[in-house]
């Protein structure tokens, strides 16, 4: 370790002396280091806080601390004075986002096989993403390079956690400065660091964005519950104590030490707001992933400090013609407005920080700030973002983010505006100095007339420092400098006489500049040396920089921020839709040459040449088709990382609701096929999956708005071969059901915890309050509350099943648990027992003509919807992908050919027949007066294989219009090569970015993908 | 003599795999079918049309023929006629059960398999293929799957009773699987796109390998130098004397275009399979008269940035190109949809008969068999089927009769079976 000290007045030149650090508690050991630390800096700019600038300002600095700042303070005597004249002087940055002096995180998990057990030691928690009770100051150990790169861009206190897993432990606050770890340690327990990430947990819950939520959910109520129960006496609904669990206890504390939530990508922020709002979490920070602009008026009403990376995306590689197909307008776009970022979230009202987080080099972090600044960053904010800001996420606003008395003498000198194209020379950390390069550099850069053995040439230097250079001209002849090396006042070089005058071999100088004057030593070719005087007649001319271009975006924002994404949400109108065929599915049937009017998003009237309202926008739909709009009840579409938590045999904690994705593309294909309305459904991995989420396909919508207002809840159950994990590997045997026997008694034995919660909340519930001061009570358990609200008839199943005897075992099992079971999906031999269905009061929803693919689907039929139907069975045709999801009209037309149906009766297997099932049916599903209007244009009899939807319509909105989509696609094409064309004509630093990624696509779900979806949540890099 | 459903005979026995519906016999005599609409697709549609089916041939059609004496009429009034449909490019016969290994015939490893052929796998008592024929498909284009050098395709007529009799043509193609030409990775294992780029080259260097290997083994054996036969190469010398196609299985616009760089350059006649991309290709492909089986007719679009119907228009912009193009789902128990595949095809922008060609005639010409299959034409197989309606559109696409090579061959199917038993459970 080193102890810096300052040496001459005003020269601020450091030498080191030896490694005597103070150390308070070990015995002496030679001599102490007791140097004066007192320092008055004057002249310099001092920006005590963002928005307010001192000129030609006093500091006094004694002992680690500020002790004075303004004007006319007047220098006790005995201080070491500092002529900063020239320089701006900023209080230390502050990185509240940071793993300095921690061991580097292991890379993502990876086990042979699942694992579905944590080992515990000590008290630690049960799941291994879950590190919440690491103390992070424990393992601190200052890294003098690290602490060095941190400097060299101004930090001086930074808050760092080893960046691993969903709860990463308890953060340690501490200085940059180099010493013992116990000198540097600022607040030893700092936020509680946490992410959607399980890092290197081999764990294999969670396996899905949806399960990281759910697990993180699961520990915030436990963490509550165990404040709680451990302050109890009475155990009664416990078998014993409640556990001593340390991870648990740390969770505990986020409401006092605070968090810091790293995100991957807009939606996972608005995930983390809403999870932590959940548990009245107000005191969590997120961390920003560069995309916060595209959602930015979220991210405002999220009301959250958000700390910024400022790292940018490499732009993506379009040089090669034919490789540009593979880059996506998204990238592109994304590319071109990252910078502009901050910029967004300044103009919006959102509080943030920035964090040296995400960047491939330290030395990127200033070229990039001030590329923000360039977009439109306001210089105020960017260093309330560096200062005051970070100062109250870390709880210290009175000691560090201020230049005042009192706070640390944590300060930054910089050459010029920091914001625009300063350079720090120097950074102190609680008054010890780390000179990063000399605060008074000799002024050489001038003119020299010399005399260079009778010819007159001149010596131009030009800049300072290490960008010191210089050329020898004679006439019109000139030539560099070489070998220019500059220390303080020295000064040498060399000079290759050929290009001055024609002699061969090269001069050396070497001098210095005293005044105005260069003396010093040359050394001719032939070893005669002399003593030389240079007077510098001129200054060199100061290079005009210029102002940087404004900055202008050729891509718009629009929402998705990608192809079809609309630039404003769509409108909602009133229409007068005259003369279709309109097919009401309902008791009108269909009717001919009919008129229908849409107003306030609902079906007025139906009936034969109606009058226009005024007001009301008229479709011509003579020849034109008007169906409800179309129906799914079985849909994996607009799930973000992970259809399936397909790790424990019973996940009904987890919800699709929680990582619904409004930005999917097949959401707006869907529109392109008719379809308004999909049941979002877990995956068919378990026997008790995940809770569903029915969606409108609103495009361009938030994903709260996406969701169907009003819908009851329902969830995913399945049987058969996915969930004994028939097909998927050798290596996944263990887990219990492997069998259709042990589907059952899965099933049974989940439902039957179930209701012993549900009896232990109740008895609880009922104890006086006194007796519940005593009492300690049940632990609040998401999987068990879930079931309860089946059992309550708060929650519908939808279970995934093909076989009979499985649904025949279903139904046993519901009347004898009591439950019932709301639609079977998929169900292909459901026309083996349609009479029990019919009987236990369960619908189905089938695929038309899918079978053979795997031993569970041989016996399937494409007149299983007729036969079910004919028994009295509701019946439904389900897409389970985004491209039948765009024809939901054609796989429903399949049961006329194969059985005969109707038309009107096919055509309900895809509106009123899932409306009913998803128990919607009194909103959607037909063309009712007083139903909302979601409906279709289509250009044909829309069973019909040459039907295309025209136009299609949620709550009296258009969504989708094939013309219009016929203008975005050329539009699209344009964009592209614009942005194409900024991308070639870009620097190459612009080109190569500095550690931003993109976001990753999201696969097509099916649903028996079983898997690790998380990487899919965490971007990549390109 | 009309082709009666005999159900009710048929219902026992349904959980083997091997399907108990029985071939149908050799043509014995004359069948004149009657009064029906006639799809000729080589020349128009015949309103009111007779055909004459003598000897497994069409002997005769018109508008107004009088059956010959001793021929069994068939009255079609109403009905539509069309030459037997063609799947081209799937897996009808090698895959049973897609989840179940035992049952699964379709790929053998390594990359060099131009010498394995599928017919000799080709299950003809698959249940598949029963389930697909119900639907008007009679023929198809099988082939084995794998990686680069797959192996030789085979057409088969769906009604045998073993794949010998079922084999109409074999070592119709060579197929390879070509080389990834995009950068992009998959969503499941993320890769830099300059990676990807090297995996790509590494796999293209392979192919290039393996085929200068080949042609030197051809060129070798041409001047007689051949000592020992090297099975794998003597299998490609007709791909080299442009006997035997090559057909490429390429999807981006960069694969096709290296397939036709590599079919100039070796010699071999080419056929696209996949095209994703082809559109945008149209031209290339058309100037170097390279067909395309289009196994995308539903197809979402590859990229977020694609308009959404762009696979379903391109079946118009290749047939507006000059493209010859049939179409296939590639897979195999969905091949029985490849006729609606045609109806899509329509709706964005082919003709009725262009559409119908996709999956006919065009599909006749790119394997060689249009002097006998794909039209109703004198002289060509008197391989028929008879629909309700217009057999690309759901509502209408019901097959009353099959014939192939004049024989009357049971449409019933394991779909129907069952569907027939468990009536039975509900009228009890």
């Amino acid at each position: 370790m080193k102890a810096f000290r300052l040496s001459l007045l005003c020269t601020a030149v450091l030498w080191a002396v030896a490694p005597v650090h103070a150390d308070q508690t070990r015995p002496l050991q030679g001599i102490r280091d007791n140097s004066p630390q007192l320092y008055a800096i004057q002249g310099a700019t001092v920006h005590t806080e963002p928005g307010k600038v001192i000129s030609n300002a006093t500091v006094l600095v004694e002992h680690g601390k500020i002790t004075a700042v303004g004007e006319n303070v007047e220098v006790p005597a005995g201080y070491q004075r500092i002529d900063a004249y020239g320089y701006d002087l900023y209080p230390g940055f502050i990185d509240a986002y940071s793993s300095y002096g921690l061991p580097k995180a292991a890379g993502p998990g990876r086990a042979d096989g699942p694992v579905y057990q944590a080992d515990r030691v000590g008290g630690n928690a049960a799941n291994m993403a879950i590190r919440a009770d690491k103390v992070w100051a424990r393992e601190f150990t200052p890294d003098a390079d690290g602490a060095k790169t941190l400097r060299q861009q101004g930090f001086t206190v930074v808050q760092s956690a080893q960046f691993d897993g969903i709860a990463r432990g308890q953060a340690v606050v501490a200085s940059t400065g180099d010493g013992l770890p116990g000198d540097l340690i600022l607040n030893a327990n700092g936020s509680q660091f946490m992410s959607f990430d399980p890092g290197s947990s081999t764990q294999s819950y969670p396996s899905s964005l949806m399960g990281s939520i759910a697990l993180l959910r699961q520990n915030l109520a436990d963490a509550n519950w165990y404040r709680d129960a451990r302050g109890k006496t009475d155990w009664r609904f416990f078998r014993e104590a409640p556990e001593y669990n340390a991870a648990l206890e740390a969770l505990g504390k986020i409401q006092t030490q605070g968090g810091v939530f790293e995100t991957s990508n807009e939606r996972n922020l608005l995930r983390a707001d809403a999870l932590f709002d959940q548990f009245n979490l107000s005191n969590v920070a997120l961390v920003g992933s560069g995309y916060e602009y595209a959602r930015v008026d979220a991210v405002k009403a999220a009301n959250r400090t958000v700390i910024v990376p400022v790292a940018y995306p490499g732009a993506p590689a379009v040089a090669k013609i034919e490789d540009m197909a593979d880059v996506s307008l998204a990238d592109l776009r994304h590319w071109e407005r990252a910078p502009g970022n901050l910029a967004s979230l300044e103009k919006a009202g959102v509080r943030f920080a920035l964090t040296s987080y995400k960047l491939e080099k330290a030395e990127q972090f200033w070229p990039n700030v001030r590329k923000a600044v360039q977009y439109g960053l306001s210089k105020d904010a960017a260093l309330a973002a560096l200062t005051t800001v970070p100062a109250g996420l870390i709880g210290m606003q009175d000691r560090v983010g201020r230049i005042a008395p009192g706070y640390q003498a944590d300060l930054v000198f910089s050459k010029g505006d920091v914001f625009k194209d300063g350079d720090i020379v120097a950074t102190w950390t609680r008054g010890h100095v780390d000179q990063i390069k000399p605060l008074k550099v000799p002024a050489f850069a001038g003119s020299y007339p010399w005399d260079l053995s009778g010819t007159a040439a001149t010596l131009e230097l030009t800049g300072e420092g290490d960008k010191l250079s210089g050329k020898v001209k004679v006439g019109d002849k000139e030539t560099d400098l070489g070998n220019v090396q500059q220390h303080r006042q020295n000064l040498s070089f060399t000079v290759a006489l050929k290009d001055v005058n024609g002699r061969d071999g090269v001069l050396q100088f070497s001098g210095e500049l005293v005044g105005a004057q260069l003396t010093g030593t040359l050394l001719q070719p032939d070893g005669s040396s002399a003593r030389i005087a240079l007077n510098r007649t001129g200054l060199a001319k100061a290079d005009d920089k210029d102002e940087p271009a404004k900055v202008s975006f050729v891509s718009p924002l629009t929402y998705p921020n990608q192809a079809f994404g609309l630039a404003s949400p769509a409108k909602r109108q009133n229409v007068h839709i005259k003369n279709a065929t309109v097919w009401t599915s309902d008791k009108a049937g269909k009717l001919e040459n009919t008129d229908v009017l849409v107003e306030d998003g609902k079906f007025v009237e139906i009936g034969k040449n109606l009058k226009t309202p005024s007001g009301f926008t008229v479709i011509d739909a003579t020849g034109m088709h008007l169906t409800p709009g179309i129906i799914d009840e079985h849909s994996h579409i607009a799930i973000e990382a992970g259809v399936n938590e397909g790790s424990d045999a019973v996940t009904s904690e987890v919800a699709i609701g929680d990582v619904v994705l409004p930005d999917d593309i097949n959401i707006y294909r869907g529109l392109a096929g008719g379809t308004t309305t999909a049941q979002l459904l877990h995956g068919s991995a378990n026997p008790i999956g995940g809770q569903a989420q029915i969606i409108q396909l609103r495009w361009g919508v938030t994903p709260d708005e996406l969701k169907f207002k009003g819908a009851p809840a329902s969830i995913k159950f399945a049987l058969g071969e996915n969930v004994k994990q028939s097909n998927w590997g050798d290596n996944f045997t263990s887990r219990y059901p492997q069998s259709r026997v042990g589907v059952e008694t899965s099933i049974r034995e989940a439902f039957q915890a179930a209701k012993e919660y549900k009896a232990a909340w109740a008895a609880y519930n009922d104890l006086s309050s006194s007796e519940k001061k005593r009492v300690a009570p049940p632990r609040v358990d998401y999987r068990l509350q879930t079931l309860v609200e089946i059992l309550d008839k708060k929650r519908f199943i939808h279970t995934h099943s093909y076989v009979a005897s499985e649904i025949l075992m279903l139904i046993h099992l519901a009347d004898e648990v009591g439950f019932k079971v709301n639609t079977f999906t998929h169900i292909l031999e459901g026309y083996k027992v349609a009479d029990e269905m019919a009987k236990h009061g369960a619908s189905a929803s089938t695929f038309a003509d899918w079978w053979a693919y795997k031993m569970e689907v041989q016996d399937a039929i494409p007149t299983n919807t007729c036969l079910m139907a004919s028994r009295g069975v509701v019946v439904s045709i389900n897409s389970d992908s985004p491209d039948l999801q765009r024809r939901l009209n054609q796989e429903a037309a399949k049961s006329m050919k194969y059985c005969d149906m109707s038309e009107e009766e096919a055509l309900k297997l895809a509106t009123i027949n899932p409306a009913i099932q998803l128990k919607i049916d009194n909103k959607v599903g037909s063309i009712t007066e007083g139903k909302q209007a979601d409906f279709v244009l289509w250009s044909s009899n829309p069973l019909s294989v040459y039907a295309k939807a025209m136009q299609t319509w949620i709550d009296g909105t258009k969504y989708f219009d094939r013309a219009q989509d016929a203008v975005e696609a050329t539009r699209v094409t344009s964009e592209k090569q614009r942005l194409v064309q900024k991308v070639l004509a870009a620097s190459d630093d612009d080109k190569a970015g500095s550690g931003g990624v993109y976001k990753s696509a999201q696969p097509i779900w099916h649903c028996e993908d079983n898997g690790n979806f998380l990487k899919l949540a965490f971007g990549h890099q390109h | 003599m009309k082709a009666k459903l005999t159900v009710l005979a048929l219902l026992v026995s349904s959980a083997v795999m091997a399907n108990d519906i029985v071939p149908a016999t050799k043509q014995s005599g004359a069948v004149f079918l009657n009064d029906a609409t006639l799809h000729t697709v080589s020349n128009g549609v015949i309103e009111k049309g007779d055909l004459l089916l003598v000897d497994g041939k069409i002997a005769a059609i018109g508008a107004d023929l009088s059956a010959p004496a001793g021929a069994t009429v068939v009255e079609l009034a109403g009905k539509h006629v069309y030459p037997g449909l063609i799947a081209l490019g799937n897996q009808l016969g090698l895959l049973e059960i897609e989840a179940v290994r035992a049952t699964d015939d379709t790929r053998e490893v390594t990359e060099t398999n131009p010498d394995v052929r599928a017919q000799i796998a080709y299950n003809a008592d698959s249940e598949v293929i029963p389930v697909t024929r119900a639907n008007g498909i009679s023929y198809s284009l099988v082939y084995p799957g794998g990686s680069l050098l797959m192996g030789q395709s085979s057409l088969m007529q769906l009604d045998a009773w073993n794949w010998q009799d079922a084999t109409v043509k074999a070592g119709v193609g060579l197929h390879v699987r070509w080389p990834s030409a995009s950068t992009l990775s998959s969503p499941w294992n993320p890769q830099k796109p300059e990676d990807v780029a090297k995996e790509n080259a590494k796999a293209e260097q392979a192919l290039r390998d393996y085929l200068d290997q080949a042609k030197a083994y051809a060129d070798a054996k041409a001047g007689g130098l051949v000592r020992n036969v090297d099975s794998r190469w003597e299998a490609m010398i007709p791909v080299f004397k442009g006997e035997r196609p090559v057909y490429a299985h390429a999807d981006d616009a960069r694969q096709i275009k290296m397939a036709l760089q590599y079919a100039k350059e070796y010699g071999f006649k080419l056929v696209i399979v996949g095209g994703s991309d082809a559109g945008d290709v149209a031209n290339e492909l058309a100037l170097a008269k390279v067909p395309v089986i289009f196994t995308h007719p539903f197809g979402v679009p590859e990229r977020d940035d694609e308009p959404v119907d762009y696979a379903y228009s391109t079946p118009a912009k290749l047939q507006a190109a000059g493209v010859l193009v049939a179409l296939s789902l590639d897979g195999y128990w969905d091949t029985r949809n490849v006729v609606f595949g045609a109806g899509q095809a329509q709706a964005f922008g082919l003709t009725a008969e262009q559409a119908l060609a996709t999956v006919t005639l065009n599909a006749a010409k790119i394997v060689g068999m249009d002097k006998q299959l794909g039209s109703l034409e004198v002289g060509k197989a008197a391989s028929v089927i008879v629909s309700d309606g217009d057999v690309l559109d759901y509502g209408s696409s019901k097959i009353r009769y099959m014939w192939i090579d004049g024989r009357a061959v049971d449409l019933n199917n394991r779909n129907k079976q069952l569907h027939d038993k468990y009536q039975q459970r509900y009228s009890r």
